[in-house]
């Protein structure tokens, strides 16, 4: 029975982030339109929400082309290289808190790790094979070069990235993103609602940054930069090896967001209020899932904000603002941490 | 020289960045909430920067050049005699003209005693410059407000005297049709350049000295009239 419980969790957490990588296709596309003064797709369905369908169609149904000169298993390795850590990142993360039926508690959460916080990171440092690869793979210069971008990037982010997630650590006492969730009940110093953000305020900077550069995503879109090499690591791809990189890109994204509510913005908690106090062990259930999925929402749209507003960055800024800003920053944080864990517990 | 290169000194805050960005965040915001409401106007065109266009299409200038029109008079005649200088003025060479001479019976149709047998214009051809216009000195030939031109086949592409009559019935339908252009009277066109070399004048630094000043002036608005009486000439030759 338990393993049948798992399989539908990890079937209905699958589509609903596939669902959601979807939605954000078009709200990436109308939602720039809306930001640029422009319309946007909008003529497939009501407000051009079929537009995602259409897209998906079309990568299916173009030809699978491969260069000449490409590497031919390296070049069909690379998309898939790049989706399966994307895929599987999530299964650690909680998407709501438990809900009762039949007697039974099943926890929303596909694996209730306590280490899963370290999976979360291992599974996020792996995607940057796919792209080396597919690079490689393309033998194409401008692919190569985003490849090599997207490793020293995600090489010069992992570390601050861990050294802000470490502080949160230090704040919650354990690795288990469950238990990291359930800590954030309550309030804070009597009128704050009990979130890591208010705690870490300078390591939630750290994590949004450094996430934004680890999902590749503008202002630090430089593997893909596509004014100074064409596409980066997909240039050569189409069809749905395409679609694999783009799709892949947005459960990252969403796998980031959810993370970053597990982590600083008190998972599914409200604040100041009890759910589980008024509402029926079921309804409770459904409610936390819809709190979490809102949060994760917020921070899916705030990516496409960000890409809309913010320039891409020069590759050695890149480079400055990771080594010489925030790694720095991110150890202060960890000192001062340290320091006030050390002295008050 | 090369300019020397300043180099802006940012402030703190434009140091730090963040507050920067958040600033950016707000106006692009303020954008995403304007046309996310303009969206949600009715008719087709809802957000102001953008016409989506076969919903709905902008206002044509009124000296819009589009596909060509065989003109008719009030009493509904051809105005062409068919005399081809708008053949002859077309850089392009689209427009073939044979002339043909009114048969008896027929006088009621055509303004002249000559009409065109055949009238074509290769819109595959034409760059819509308008010159054939310029030259007609019947003002038979006008290029109309129609702009949607493209077809399936080269053929259908060769506008000839039934179509162009046609895009002339539909200009009047929709009424589209220019007003037509009358010669400018010789004095009333010498004004403006009589006012525009008064302004000169004013507007010419003080160094200069006033004689010279003057002397410049009196010598553009001599070219004015010399170019001004050429085209009189010419419009009455065209007339006769």
């Amino acid at each position: 029975m338990n393993w049948v419980i798992a399989i539908i969790k990890v079937v209905f957490i699958w589509t609903w982030c596939l669902l959601w990588a979807t939605v954000m296709t078009w709200a990436e596309r109308r939602g720039s339109a809306m930001i640029q003064d422009r319309l946007g797709p909008n003529r497939a369905g009501p407000f051009g929400l079929f537009q995602p369908i259409a897209d998906g169609i079309k990568l299916f149904t173009k030809e699978e082309f491969r260069p000449k000169t490409a590497r031919k298993i390296l070049f069909n390795l690379g998309p898939i290289l790049f989706a399966i850590p994307a895929f599987s990142a999530y299964a650690v993360i909680p998407f709501g808190d438990k809900i009762v039926i039949g007697g039974k508690e099943i926890l929303l959460q596909v694996a209730d790790v306590n280490i899963g916080f370290l999976y979360v990171l291992a599974i996020g440092a792996l995607a940057v094979y796919g792209i080396v690869v597919g690079g490689w793979g393309s033998n194409n210069k401008y692919s190569i070069l985003g490849g090599l971008r997207s490793t020293a990037q995600l090489i010069s982010y992992e570390v601050p990235w861990g050294l802000a997630l470490l502080a949160a650590v230090f704040v919650y006492g354990t690795f288990d993103l469950r238990q990291i969730a359930l800590e954030q009940t309550g309030t804070f110093l009597g009128f704050l609602p009990n979130w890591g953000v208010f705690k870490q305020p300078l390591g939630f900077l750290i994590f949004t940054v450094a996430a934004y550069a680890e999902a590749n995503r503008v202002p630090f879109d430089l593997p893909e930069a596509e004014s100074e090499i064409v596409a980066g690591y997909h240039t050569e791809y189409g069809g749905m090896r395409l679609g694999l990189y783009l799709f892949g890109e947005y459960v990252n994204l969403y796998t980031l967001s959810a993370l970053c509510v597990t982590l600083y913005f008190g998972a599914w908690n409200l604040p100041y209020i009890d759910m589980s106090k008024f509402l029926g062990p079921i309804s409770y259930g459904i409610a936390s899932f819809v709190v979490f999925w809102l949060k994760v929402m917020v921070f899916l749209l705030s990516f496409i904000w960000v890409r809309w507003t913010v320039p891409r960055f020069r590759y050695d800024q890149v480079m400055r603002l990771g080594w010489k800003t925030l790694i720095p920053l991110a150890l202060f944080n960890l000192l001062i941490t340290a320091l006030f864990i050390q002295l008050t517990v | 020289m090369a300019k020397p290169v300043v180099k802006k000194k940012y402030t703190l805050t434009e140091r730090v960045y963040l507050i920067e960005i958040i600033k950016g965040l707000g106006l692009t915001f303020k954008h995403f909430v304007f046309n996310v409401k303009a969206s949600f106007r009715p008719g087709p065109h809802t957000v102001p920067t953008c016409w989506q266009y076969p919903e709905d299409r902008r206002e044509i200038a009124p000296i819009f050049r589009g596909a060509h029109m065989l003109m008719l008079d009030d009493q509904g005649r051809i105005k062409c005699v068919g005399c081809g200088m708008c053949a002859k003025a077309c850089p392009a060479q689209c427009i073939t003209v044979k002339r043909g001479k009114v048969a008896e019976g027929e006088e009621s149709k055509y303004v002249g005693k000559t009409y065109p047998e055949e009238f074509v214009v290769d819109l595959t051809r034409c760059i819509f410059c308008g010159f054939c216009e310029e030259a007609c000195p019947k003002g038979a030939i006008v290029l109309g407000p129609e702009y949607e031109l493209a077809q399936y086949t080269r053929e259908e592409c060769q506008l000839t005297k039934e179509g162009l009559l046609a895009n002339y019935y539909k200009a009047k339908e929709e009424g589209k049709l220019k007003p037509p252009k009358k010669p400018v009277p010789v004095a009333a066109s010498a004004e403006p350049v009589a006012k525009k070399a008064a302004a000169a004048k004013k507007a010419a630094p003080k160094k200069v000295e006033a004689q010279g000043a003057e002397a410049k002036g009196d010598a553009k608005e001599a070219k004015a009239k010399e170019a001004e009486a050429k085209k009189a000439e010419k419009e009455q030759k065209s007339e006769g």
